[in-house]
């Protein structure tokens, strides 16, 4: 016993000193990379990154078993070799340039805080018995997070986990000594980290989850703390924005994701409490919420069969996660549907701007992982898993994987996680985050496809031979801008270059919607190039599947099919004069084997043949849209496009 | 010798120990009244409502501070009576906590410390490879879609290739640039390659086939010390903390004999 109060009393000391340590930090690394580095005249590359990165901070992370802290995650994601929890040693094939570690606002640290606590300190009945779980063995430190989830989806979370002043003492240190670690591992030209955290709001379990993420380093980042937001509202985290911006000169976004576990609820066609949208609201969201994160690990989120019957590869990564909210707890019925998928959102953006003269969802697309395990890991031959419970060993494919108690989601349902690919002058914190804000950044299923669009009004095929990306940027606008309607059919500048370590190319695709003269909301996908077919005659739509020669048992595939690059200048058919329009480009892949396949490989699985079958898959990527708008009217929002 | 030994973190882990061990020693049972009070000072009050302002973004009121100081107080009494009931004592979480704090504490004197010159550059001797930069090269390309027509271009004084989104002319592009853009088999390939006015190949790519000039090739390199500083200095010490808490811990296990039957 006197030892104890003794060790308390030399590490109150060793606490107060440590408050004192110098920034190690240079000042370039602690900026937001503004003449740091030389800049290229136009964006030149896709830098690669994942915006939603969860570590042993997050409270389910911890709860789920990681023990990879911040640090980790940035030297994996930087490239180099750690060990994740579960003992295997766990390297990127190709480093990413930019990550942001997203662990939860809400109790920040607190199940570590919980976990390390003296036992007798956990007063509520509940915690206590999620403290038991946590130390009875990793299953049921699993099922205790199970339980928490399911508590903060019913608003049922002990008073102890979600006071904020309560936690604001040690979100503080916590904070503080975070944001002082991404300066030093922030590395303008090389590699970026940038202060974020997710924001979890999550009425009746239905997900609005989003991820926030600082444009800058810790001088202004250390004025706030991450903003709670189990029982907010979205204006709230505006106004902690606005606030943000206002105090301290900075920037910060956020961004939206697992609309497909919202249950209709993170597109709505109403405000928030139900009644009509106001302007105001539309104009807030479309500033605040550039761009959305379409797809990764629990669900691809572009759109579900039933909202676009007619679209051949409509469904990707829908399966179990249509099954209802995050936790199960509410299922999902088909009318709510397009509130819940990106491509009906970007409809209803349509609708609802010429109503309100502002269009709430205008925006750009990325992928991310969500990992849980502080493992930014996006390709199938080396998936760790969502969280360290299913971290690479035999039984995580097969077994079912429900948050609540209900049967339906299963291990095999998880994707391996995406990526966000952002077109920028050249790597850094204020680079990086301007093509987030201006949505020239697209989202992949993992592979590094490099996607280009233009959109303009006198591309020709002639601009190929020359330099046609300087053409585009020059004589129209990149994804995620906006055009002006001129009564002429738009025309695209589309390139996608394979991955050069992954698979073929099978097909470009446009993705167009548009508002029609009874003010209904259509669709429509145009095959634009696909590669050679083995019998090919006709060119005409719908164009032949390309093959397939994905080895099941040996998880292998073959690149004889499909294309390295895939080019088209492409001219709307469609057009009508006055219509508004917006216009993605879709990327799909060759099919391949998923990790399912290649754990069943490594492990030697006997998978059911609809297991396997569902796991050959054609991998994709998603270009942020470009816009076509009726002349500008006075009272038009300002074009978003800075070139300041 | 005195004076390098009053530098080291360890020994301050120690003398510190020491220290706390005397005083306990000496304290007696914590029976007397007088262990019963509990002081909050003004500064304490002071971090309470910046706690508060911090978060809310404005001060408390002075009902919002005195509940924050009764919960204080309640945390306080009921924690050191805790301690007075050891219902500390056979709880592996405190157990594990202690641990930490410990492994911590050892660490800690390292996140502070700023290593000498003669440390970092003996870091540095032990790491270089960590610092390495891969070579450089200035190459032209031309790529073709089979090896078949790669083949037949070979002989051709400037080889065409056909149209592809990648660079004709590279130049000063490092290894790992080389990989990124054309993939890992290529940049494998390409680094084997000797500078040649002819042209080369055909390099197998992640797209096709190459064929390659390569005018100028750098080796890989490690930078001098003053270029990497930073990133040493960083590495350094995450390495310190850890080699610390080992160091500290076998120093402790030295001193005990532990039978495992």
């Amino acid at each position: 016993m006197r030892h104890l109060l003794g060790l308390g009393v030399a590490s109150l000391i060793l606490a107060g000193c440590s408050n004192g340590a110098p920034g190690e930090a240079t000042e370039q690394q602690r900026g937001d990379g503004t003449d740091a580095i030389e800049l290229a005249e136009f964006p030149d590359r896709p830098y690669w990154g994942d915006t939603h990165l969860h570590t042993d901070v997050s409270v389910d992370a911890f709860g789920f078993g990681v023990r990879l802290g911040p640090e980790d995650a940035l030297k994996f994601a930087r490239g180099e070799e750690v060990t994740a929890t579960t003992g295997m040693s766990a390297r990127l094939s190709r480093p990413l340039d930019f990550l942001v570690i997203a662990d939860h606002s809400d109790a920040m640290g607190a199940t570590r805080r919980l976990y390390d606590a003296p036992r007798m300190m956990v007063r509520d009945p509940t915690l206590r018995r999620w403290y038991d779980m946590m130390h009875e063995s990793p299953e049921q430190s699993t099922r205790a997070v199970a339980e928490l989830i399911t508590a903060a989806a019913n608003d049922e979370i002990p008073e102890a986990l979600r006071d904020p002043e309560r936690q604001a003492k040690a979100t503080r240190e916590l904070w503080d000594r975070h944001i002082d670690l991404l300066d030093r591992y922030n590395e303008p030209g090389k590699f970026t980290a940038f202060a974020g955290f997710e924001w979890t709001l999550m009425p009746g379990g239905n997900n609005l989850h989003r991820v926030v993420m600082f444009r800058d380093g810790s001088a202004k980042t250390g004025e706030v703390l991450p903003y709670p937001g189990l029982d907010g509202e979205v204006t709230g985290l505006w106004d902690y924005m606005d606030a943000y911006e206002e105090s301290t000169g900075g920037k910060v976004l956020a961004i939206p994701h697992n609309s497909n576990l919202s249950n209709g609820m993170m597109f709505e066609l109403t405000g928030p409490d139900g009644g009509a949208m106001s302007a105001d609201y539309a104009r807030r969201r479309a500033a605040r919420e550039p761009v959305v994160e379409a797809t990764q690990i629990k669900g691809d989120s572009e759109t579900h069969p039933f909202l676009s019957p007619n679209d051949e590869f409509a469904g990707f990564g829908t399966a179990g996660w249509d099954l209802g909210n995050l936790p199960l707890t509410a299922k999902s019925t088909p009318d709510m549907f397009a509130g819940s998928y990106v491509r009906s959102a970007l409809l209803r953006g349509l609708t609802l701007e010429e109503q309100l003269g502002v269009n709430p969802y205008a925006f750009g697309m990325i992928g991310s992982t969500d990992s849980h395990t502080a493992l930014a890991t996006g390709d199938e031959d080396n998936f760790f898993g969502k969280h360290t419970g299913n971290e690479p060993r035999e039984g995580r494919a097969m077994e079912g994987q429900n948050l609540g108690t209900r049967v339906g989601r299963f291990g095999w349902h998880y994707l391996a996680g995406g990526y966000a690919a952002a077109w920028a002058r050249g790597n850094t914190r204020a680079e990086i985050f301007d093509a987030f804000m201006r949505r020239e950044v697209y989202a992949t299923t993992g592979p590094r496809m490099v996607v280009r669009l233009f959109a303009g009004f006198d591309f020709s095929d002639a601009d190929w031979d020359g330099d046609w990306v300087h053409a585009g940027y020059t004589r129209g606008v990149p994804m995620g801008g906006e055009l002006e309607d001129r009564g002429k059919a738009p025309t695209f500048l589309i390139s996608a270059l394979k991955d050069p370590d992954g698979a073929n190319l099978d097909r470009v695709q446009v993705v167009k919607g548009w508002v029609d003269a009874n003010g209904e909301a259509r669709e429509k996908v145009y095959d634009v190039a696909w590669s050679a077919r083995p019998m090919d005659a006709a060119s005409d739509s719908p164009v032949s599947a390309v093959g397939d020669t994905v080895n099941r048992k040996e998880a292998t595939y073959e690149n004889s099919i499909g294309a390295a690059e895939l080019r088209k200048t492409w001219t709307d058919p469609d057009y009508v004069r006055g219509q508004r329009a917006f216009y993605y480009v879709r990327v799909i892949e060759i099919p391949t084997p998923t990790w399912v396949l290649f754990d069943a490989k490594r492990f030697g699985l006997n998978l059911p043949e609809n297991v396997i079958e569902a796991n050959v898959i054609q991998e994709r990527a998603y270009s942020s849209p470009v816009w076509l708008r009726p002349r500008k009217t006075p009272g038009d929002a300002p074009p978003i496009m800075d070139k300041g | 010798m005195i004076r390098k030994l009053l530098r080291d973190p360890l020994a301050h882990f120690l003398i510190a120990g020491a220290v706390i061990w005397g005083v306990l020693a000496l304290a007696g049972d914590p029976v007397d009244p007088e262990q019963r009070k509990i002081t909050l000072s003004r500064e304490q009050q002071a971090g309470l409502a910046l706690a508060f302002e911090r978060t809310m973004g404005r001060p408390p009121s002075d009902a919002e501070l005195d509940a924050r100081i009764a919960q204080w107080e309640r945390e306080e009494v009921l924690y050191r009576e805790a301690l007075r009931l050891g219902l500390d004592e056979g709880d592996p979480v405190v157990k594990r906590r202690l641990a930490t704090k410990m492994d911590e504490l050892a660490g800690a004197q390292a996140e502070l410390a700023q290593p000498s010159d003669a440390e970092l550059r003996d870091y540095y001797r032990d790491h270089g490879g960590d610092y390495e930069l891969g070579g450089m090269l200035d190459f032209e390309q031309a790529y073709f879609p089979t090896e078949d027509a790669a083949r037949s271009a070979m002989g051709q004084d400037r080889p065409r290739g056909d149209a592809i989104s990648l660079p004709r002319n590279v130049a000063r592009m490092r290894s790992a640039d080389i990989e990124r853009i054309f993939g890992i088999d290529f940049a494998e390939a390409m680094m084997r390659l000797g500078v040649s006015p002819e042209w080369q190949g055909p390099v197998p790519s992640g797209y096709g086939w190459h064929l390659v000039r390569i005018s100028r090739r750098e080796e890989g390199s490690i930078p001098p010390l003053e270029l990497v500083r930073d990133k040493v200095e960083r590495d350094w010490r995450s390495n310190t903390i850890q080699a610390r808490r080992e160091k500290a811990y076998q120093l402790l296990r030295d001193a005990y004999t532990i039978e495992v039957e």
